[in-house]
């Protein structure tokens, strides 16, 4: 039985997923749960969870651990980490790295207004980073988690494209 | 009876270029649309009849390039352009320009385009026409100091704006009279540089205005209606995103009341088309002219669904040079209608842009519901342009009634590939402020001050949690079958933990 430790929007769930010819085992949080799924096509699904129907469209993000849920028109982040390597690593008291936490992406194609941050600067939470001008509009980018810039990979003027690195951290 | 329209060129793109070339095929209209290098097999290029490239992506090369529309209706032969909105659509040059080359513009006037689209002309007509006006001062050619002295006499708080603006660009609150000096500057700096012009003019501040506007109907006979109200309060960045007719708080005095002023504007300033006379009304519900939009407006299926009109018939009826089929007394009032503009942004940040391709897209449909969508599924979100993708527009027979089908409709949206205004929107909807109608244009910076529309509960989160997991289990044991007999791994989970350990290791000594 497969056991993940899944990171949804600051909430974790502990998952235990067993197979069998008529469908799912699954066990959250220790308490059996009724799943149901069937496939429509590569990515998207019908899930009922206790006899609830939600559409879901699964898909992977920059990752491994990462996955894109989009259901009831909004767009969900997950992280689903192997249950026991997450336990080894919380015992050696390691966090997972994000890929937010690794590096700062262009988010969009734009121009580069402006550099708010410099090497070895320490930043928190929802500090702005970097401005950048996309569709007309200044566009603030801002830190996803306390973390240290640890290069600075663009200047004010410059142009990125989607997915560029602008910012790594340490 | 004036001659008949045949052929239109659409000067757009997206769900108004949608829109029109509806509208054009209700009236068997033959219909034209243009498009950029990305938009080759954009929603509105699949609907129409005919479609000619025009240039690059960029709307300086494509949809603003005044040349190249004008040759695209030549080679086509249309004999009218319908500029929708943004774009060319309050371009006075362009308007005569297609004058001159024979070509009907519908809208209005060029001169009457031209005089409403500048601040200060608009706002010296809609006095003439006995419009009430924000009490207010223009500062053109002013030293400080009687600039200074203007603003003590409207009296703090005061909104400086730019007399060519829109959209919110080169406007500023200022509270007291020392910030005064500064935000004059920077304001008239900003205009400048958005505008070309510098001219800003000062305006009483309105605390928690609404915006409320009324929608006119002008042919070229001087005969002039309104088709009620429209409040547009919810908006983020000066620009709506919920939309709904009639106001909660307008009564049928009021109601007539601004009708009869918006008519007036539109008598003395020689209207044709449909317009929007935009004003804002205080809490005690006594309302000043904003401005004139000498277009189709975005939110236009409201009044639509309310009235029973369709106005993009009514304006090429009106560019045809018939008279208006509809008497004042026609207008009626029949119901609710809200819209919600699905936009390709992140709400959650700041409603910043989110490009991409629709992995999956699905539109409501159900009693009430009406979808203008720009896009289907497959299409790419390009950067170049405005990122609305589609109007949902619902009708009720009561307010609550709406509010109820425009939630079902938008739990029954699906847009998979980037993120979209829809969780949004069901937080809004569902917001008790918004229910009581209980509205101002700042309402969204009151009720979520910092950007957070939470409409996932546990048991949601923990469902997508399940699909997570459930992708992850699924996605491995097709790597394992794939790879060998079904019952053997081709990769030793052992191996695979060993690297793992040692990339973490080294990602935590690097």
């Amino acid at each position: 039985m497969p056991r993940y430790l899944v990171k949804v929007e600051g909430r974790e769930f502990d998952i235990d997923i067993g197979y069998h010819a008529d469908g799912f085992n699954v066990m959250v949080d220790g308490q059996n749960v009724d799943v149901k799924s069937h496939s429509i096509g590569a990515t998207r699904s019908v899930l009922l969870v206790n006899d609830r129907s939600f559409e879901v469209d699964v898909h992977p993000n920059n990752h491994e651990e990462g996955r894109t849920v989009f259901m009831l028109g909004v767009e969900i982040n997950a992280e689903v980490e192997q249950y026991n390597l997450a336990q080894l690593r919380k015992r050696a008291g390691m966090t997972t790295k994000s890929a937010a936490a690794r590096n700062l992406r262009a988010p969009m194609p734009g121009l580069i207004l402006e550099v708010k941050v410099e090497p070895g600067q320490k930043v928190a939470r929802n500090d702005p980073l970097v401005i950048i001008e996309a569709m007309k509009m200044e566009n603030v980018l801002k830190a996803q988690a306390d973390v240290t810039v640890k290069s600075v990979n663009v200047a004010r003027g410059d142009s990125v494209e989607k997915g560029d690195i602008i910012l790594e951290f340490e | 009876m004036p001659d008949k329209i045949k052929k239109i060129l659409i000067a757009n793109r997206g769900e108004i270029a949608v829109r029109i070339i509806r509208g054009c095929r209700d009236l068997g209209i033959t219909s034209v649309a243009v498009f950029s290098d990305c938009d080759r097999a954009a929603y509105h290029v699949r609907l129409a009849d005919e479609a000619f490239h025009i240039g690059a992506s960029p709307s300086s090369e494509s949809y603003l390039n005044q040349d190249k529309i004008i040759d695209a209706a030549r080679r086509s032969g249309a004999e009218a352009i319908h500029p929708g909105y943004g774009f060319l659509a309050e371009n006075a040059v362009f308007a005569q320009r297609c004058a001159d080359e024979g070509i009907i513009f519908i809208g209005p006037r060029p001169e009457t385009i031209s005089l409403l689209g500048d601040k200060l002309q608009a706002r010296a007509a809609a006095l003439e026409a006995g419009l009430p006006v924000v009490p207010g001062e223009t500062i053109e050619g002013d030293d400080l100091e009687t600039a200074i002295s203007k603003a003590d006499k409207v009296g703090y708080p005061i909104l400086i704006k730019a007399a060519a603006g829109g959209g919110g660009k080169g406007m500023r609150v200022v509270h007291r009279a020392d910030e005064f000096e500064n935000s004059l500057q920077r304001a008239s700096s900003e205009a400048r540089s958005a505008f070309g012009d510098g001219r800003v003019y000062i305006e009483k501040y309105l605390e928690r205005p609404r915006h409320i506007e009324i929608q006119i109907l002008c042919d070229q006979h001087g005969n002039a209606i309104h088709l009620n109200e429209r409040e547009c309060s919810i908006q983020r960045r000066h620009q709506k995103v919920i939309e709904e007719s009639p106001s909660p708080v307008v009564t049928p005095e009021l109601r007539q009341r601004m009708g009869e002023a918006a008519v007036n504007i539109a008598l003395k300033t020689g209207y044709v088309g449909a317009g929007t006379v935009e004003f804002m009304v205080a809490q005690d519900l006594s309302f000043y002219f904003l401005e004139v939009n000498t277009r189709l407006q975005v939110e236009h299926p409201v009044t639509e669904m309310v009235t029973g009109v369709d106005l993009v018939r009514e304006q090429i009826a009106v560019a045809e040079g018939t008279q208006l089929r509809y008497t004042q007394e026609d207008i009626k009032l029949d119901g609710h209608a809200i819209e919600c503009r699905i936009y390709a942004e992140d709400p959650q940040n700041g409603f910043a842009p989110s490009t991409g391709r629709l992995q999956h897209y699905r539109i409501p449909a159900g009693p009430g519901v009406r979808v203008d969508s720009g896009v289907v599924i497959y299409n790419e979100i390009p950067i170049y342009y405005d990122p609305m993708i589609a109007k949902l527009v619902v009708w009720g027979s009561d307010r609550a009634e709406a509010i109820a089908r425009t939630r079902r409709a938008l739990q029954e949206y699906r847009v998979s590939g980037l993120k979209t205004t829809i969780g949004f929107h069901l937080a809004v909807l569902a917001s008790e402020r918004f229910v009581k109608g209980d509205l101002s244009t700042s309402f969204l910076t009151e009720e979520y001050p910092d950007n957070k529309y939470e409409i996932l509960d546990d048991d949601i989160l923990r469902s997508a949690a399940i699909a997570a997991a459930l992708d992850k289990f699924t996605h491995e044991r097709k790597i394992a079958l794939n790879s060998g007999d079904g019952n053997r791994r081709a990769v030793s989970l052992w191996r695979n933990h060993h690297r793992r350990d040692r990339l973490r290791k080294f990602e935590r000594e690097s």
